[in-house]
């Protein structure tokens, strides 16, 4: 058998990998005390007060082959119900409405009380990029509002 | 084989093993009170008791949804989630005050025991098994892909165990555990007892392992088991004047829908619809014995009783199989509570195996540095 030398590393060269296992306790406590971003303000559009949130800081990422940014939509005023449909993209402007209801790419889901969206977005957020939601409600009429996005998640 | 000694396979069976064999030994603790963290949940927390002492039949899933909404009128039910005969029926949903909780109502009385709103045990120790709580980057987490790879060092210590084990299949016939010979020879034994009996346990956990590890980049290179959710054509939706309209399909009706579909269907996750082009979800099992409680679906149009899109077992494609009889397979729920036990006391076994593989190591190198 080869000689080894009891060293403080040969002792304990195979615990190091234990260190790992306070990761779980940091993500526990990061779960427990989740930090949103600061929400968009607050826009009024027909019977709604929309303020919607990202869910994170990153840049959009690529599902089911587009990119997609999730954000959560608070709804302080109107009746959710009242909605038919609702979508929300990032771009230059609001994509036709069209093209929207033909997929369920960027449509708005969730309960009467919250919603929240994986919206349609380009790659790279820029700065002529805002944030678009169209509403249309149960008479068939559609609204469309914008927010500016935050400076953080825009790349030159 | 020949070209390579005992020494050099020895060596190998440490490598796969001591280097990782902290976190290995977690994995395995942690899998193995997830087995039976239903049943810890059943012993310690009395309103996930689904007692019946008066034999009841069990109420419709819809008849218990029905209870919700009215002990919580401004309530949003999104879920409902159904176990094992002795547990409650899970209810979530959202409300004014609450963004995520979750019902817990006896399915044979209809009483709402509890109203839980934090994260539960068994799905604390899933998510803890599952990826040791790393975070999720839109679709991989690095803790998934760090459990997932222990099944490859799992498999490469079961293959070079059985090489260093000469006639490894007599620990069947003439089992040897030594008792009064020193610590290493307990150690030794105990390793490779467990190991030889467990052989079964530890290929399986190998290889649901690595379909887990393959699943996982699957779905960070966005490849698809399951077809995408449908989605109910723009026409179907009514114009409404006045009111917002409400389903005329009933979860009633999706459910018989549903058993008209498959007649032994038993719903085990329903989700009602997300949105107004959103479908009815009903998932459940049926009389397929390897398959998850998700094997048997039905997705139906809230507006028009459709059935969108079916899954069920003999329809499924290789892939899909596998991502369906690889949950069964991994947490033991094949024949409920009693193959649950097996696949615990064989964690537990396992869990140990890490163990004294580790003081095996340390054993020798303590008697090495002497020499």
């Amino acid at each position: 058998m080869t000689q080894r030398r009891n060293s403080l590393w040969n002792r304990h060269k195979y615990k190091i990998n234990g260190l790992v296992l306070i990761l779980p306790f940091y993500f526990l406590y990061q779960s427990l005390t989740p930090k949103l971003p600061e929400a968009l303000n607050t826009q009024k559009i027909a019977s709604f007060e929309i303020a919607p949130t990202p869910f994170n800081m990153e840049p959009p990422y690529f599902h089911d082959g587009h990119y997609t940014k999730d954000f959560m939509l608070a709804f302080s005023q109107g009746n959710i119900k009242d909605i038919r449909q609702a979508y929300l993209n990032i771009g230059s402007k609001a994509l036709p409405f069209t093209k929207l209801q033909a997929g369920d790419d960027g449509i708005l889901h969730g309960n009467q009380h919250s919603q929240e969206v994986h919206a349609i977005a380009p790659a790279v957020i820029k700065s002529k990029h805002k944030l678009w939601l169209t509403i249309e409600n149960w008479q068939g009429e559609r609204m469309v509002t914008s927010w500016d996005l935050p400076k953080e998640l825009l790349q030159p | 084989m020949e070209k390579f000694s005992n020494r050099f396979w020895f060596q190998l069976h440490g490598w796969f093993s001591l280097p990782i064999w902290i976190i290995f030994c977690f994995v395995c603790l942690t899998g193995t009170i997830s087995v039976v963290s239903h049943e810890l949940t059943w012993l310690t927390n009395p309103d996930s008791r689904a007692s019946n002492p008066q034999n009841l039949a069990q109420k419709p899933i819809s008849e218990l949804v029905s209870i919700v909404k009215k002990s919580h009128p401004t309530a949003d039910v999104s879920l409902v989630m159904t176990f094992e005969s002795y547990l409650v029926n899970a209810i979530i949903f959202t409300d004014k005050d609450k963004e995520n909780a979750i019902a817990y109502i006896n399915q044979y009385t209809g009483e709402i025991q509890a109203i839980n709103v934090g994260i539960t045990f068994p799905g604390f120790m899933g998510a803890l098994h599952g990826w040791l709580l790393f975070p999720w980057q839109n679709s991989y987490s690095v803790g998934y892909y760090l459990v997932c790879a222990m099944a490859i060092v799992m498999l490469g210590a079961l293959i070079t165990g059985l090489i260093i084990y000469k006639n490894f299949w007599r620990a069947f016939t003439q089992p040897k555990l030594r008792l009064k010979q020193g610590k290493k020879t307990i150690l030794a034994d105990l390793h490779r007892l467990a190991g030889v009996w467990s052989l079964w346990f530890l290929l399986l956990m190998s290889l649901t392992g690595l379909w887990y590890l393959t699943q996982a980049i699957m779905w960070q290179n966005n490849i698809e088991v399951e077809p995408h959710t449908h989605l109910v054509k723009i026409e179907q939706l009514p114009q409404a004047k006045e009111k917002p309209p409400v389903f005329p399909i009933t979860l009633t009706d999706a459910f018989s829908i549903a058993e008209q579909k498959f007649p032994d269907f038993k719903g085990t996750y329903i989700m009602m619809p997300e949105h107004n082009r959103d479908t009815y979800k009903l998932y459940g099992s049926g009389d397929f014995i390897f398959y998850d409680q998700y094997a048997y679906g039905v997705l139906i149009n809230p507006w028009t009783g459709a059935i969108e899109s079916t899954r069920a077992p003999n329809k499924m494609t290789a892939i899909q199989t596998l991502s369906h009889i690889a949950d069964p397979l991994h947490y033991g729920t094949i024949g409920g509570i009693w193959t649950k036990i097996i696949w615990f006391v064989f964690g537990v076994l396992l869990t140990g195996m890490s163990i004294t593989g580790f003081l095996m190591w340390g054993s020798r190198t303590v008697k090495a540095s002497r020499n």
